[in-house]
């Protein structure tokens, strides 16, 4: 089964995206910030990483600037944002996540034909 | 003529000559005396009071018995005493011709008053016999100034606390949107569930409500969001990231992604691109916002079934585009507010069209950002025109 980490620090969207996901037969871990998401990618490699930006402990950015250079080439990176400019936005799309989805903008069903999307796209090189 | 004929005829000469010599003397006594705006008097060497005019007794109150002979230091306040300062001006005074004061003096009364005081060292056969002194009061101008820069100190701090409330504001309103954004999201994205059938089928009886939800739901978020964009702006975050822009390709992608909208309100748009391809230095993003906001207030505002109209008309130095819809119009007297913070201008449309007052404020402010303006040609009951005209730099024009 396909192995997604969930990125969110706020209580009723990680609920909530918990049970948009768990629709689908995916197996799903919840980090709270950057820093729980980093500890979670030494234990397991994910075919799927969500993750918002503004997070306190360690930002969205903040993590990313980690973790994506030394990403498996297999892992996706969706980014869940609530802007759709500014610095963490242009941030972002520099480190070269595959995705940004506007959290307010998009339906339960456009997620997860994004993720069903990410997952069956062939690697980036 | 003999000789003592000749003699008595130069006295008598002498004597009108003395005569007219004493009576112009007589002439600007009575006019120094007379002064009453100026104190003008004398000082001997040594600063003591020699003469005293009408003007010296008004704005000093001494008598001319009272001061003729006394030292002119009298006149000053205790801390210039204390600092030697009528000597030194006389000093002054001596050495190089004159010397001019503006402070605080004290009259009769020991009440002080804002004077200008020049004094004049008065020579004569190269000796120094004297000195003139002209003082002017000016305790009223002095107050005005002084009243002038209290106001002046208070209105800058109430400019400052002013601004520091604008500014708790706009970071209340950030603030407060960022956080009803969230739980806003989630409802969205729960109801969407239900409404996606993510969890089973929804009865025809529940569905209108929980659609009814969502789409209340919707409309917070949106309300949310403008709120957001306004604050960014007003707090001078939106920094314009400008690249060159086929303006005639962003308007076509606004029509293209607004079309869906303006279909469901069996609307059409026609868009008439200038004879050339015109570039601009713009950012893509904000510039498409606000097309995106201008096409869309057309459709609000316009009726069921009519047209709107894009056109864009090229000078050497500028791109006009022009939005033309056949809405409500709006009246001449609501124009000038048009743009203004969460001002819904009342029309048949506003009951039923959902808004904040926001959308134009917004616009503008990211036109303003462009450098560009906007003008509106408006008749009630016929529609409105928009036109923004933006700068053409001389690279790409």
């Amino acid at each position: 089964m396909r192995k997604i980490l969930l990125v969110e620090d706020e209580e009723i969207l990680r609920d909530t995206y918990q049970l948009i996901i768990g629709t689908q037969p995916y197996i799903l871990d919840v980090a709270q910030n950057g820093q729980e998401a980093l500890a979670w990618c030494e234990k397991r490699q994910y075919d799927l990483i969500l993750v918002d930006l503004m997070m306190p402990v360690m930002s969205g950015v903040q993590f990313l600037e980690r973790f994506m250079p030394v990403k498996p080439s297999d892992t996706r990176v969706i980014v869940l944002s609530n802007l759709s400019s500014g610095r963490d936005y242009e941030r972002a799309m520099e480190l070269g996540v595959d995705r940004i989805v506007l959290k307010a903008d998009t339906t339960p069903k456009e997620l997860l034909s994004t993720i069903r999307y990410q997952l069956e796209a062939p690697a980036s090189i | 003529m003999t000789n003592s004929s000749v003699q008595k005829n130069k006295l008598t000469s002498l004597q009108t000559e003395h005569s007219s010599v004493l009576t112009e003397i007589a002439k600007y006594k009575l006019l120094v005396d007379s002064v009453q705006d100026y104190a003008i008097f004398l000082l001997d060497q040594d600063g003591y009071v020699q003469t005293w005019n009408k003007g010296a007794e008004k704005i000093k109150g001494y008598k001319p018995e009272e001061i003729i002979g006394k030292h002119f230091s009298s006149f000053y306040i205790p801390r210039d005493i204390k600092d030697n300062k009528p000597a030194r001006e006389l000093e002054i005074a001596q050495k190089v011709g004159r010397t001019e004061d503006e402070d605080w003096r004290v009259r009769k009364d020991g009440t002080r008053f804002w004077a200008n005081v020049v004094i004049t060292a008065l020579f004569e056969d190269g000796e120094l016999v004297g000195f003139a002194k002209v003082t002017r009061d000016l305790t009223e101008r002095k107050q005005q100034e002084d009243a002038l820069r209290k106001a002046n100190v208070i209105l800058k701090q109430q400019q400052k606390e002013l601004q520091e409330l604008n500014n708790s504001k706009d970071e209340f309103i950030s603030l407060a949107s960022h956080q009803l954004r969230t739980p806003a999201t989630a409802i969205k994205q729960l109801l969407g569930l239900v409404l996606e059938g993510l969890y089973g089928e929804v009865s025809d009886q529940i569905l209108p409500i929980v659609k009814k939800s969502y789409d209340s739901n919707q409309r917070q978020i949106n309300i949310i969001n403008s709120l957001l964009k306004v604050a960014q702006v007003d707090a001078g975050k939106v920094v314009l990231n400008k690249s060159p822009v086929i303006l005639d390709e962003l308007i076509e992608d606004v029509i293209s992604e607004q079309q869906e909208n303006i279909a469901a309100h069996e609307q059409t748009v026609s868009f008439t691109p200038s004879a050339a391809e015109t570039v601009i230095l713009a950012d893509p993003q904000y510039l498409r916002m606000a097309l995106e906001n201008i096409l869309d207030n057309a459709s609000k505002y316009s009726f069921t079934g009519t047209a709107i109209d894009i056109k864009t008309e090229v000078t050497p130095t500028s791109v006009t585009i022009a939005i033309t819809d056949k809405g409500v119009g709006i009246s001449p007297e609501n124009i000038g507010t048009l743009f203004d913070k969460f001002n819904r201008i009342p029309n048949d449309l506003s009951q039923t069209v959902p808004g904040t007052g926001l959308g134009l404020y917004w616009m503008k402010k990211i036109i303003d950002l462009h450098d560009g303006t906007i003008d509106v040609e408006s008749r009630l009951g016929e529609g409105t025109t928009f036109k923004i005209s933006l700068p053409r730099e001389e690279a790409y024009a």
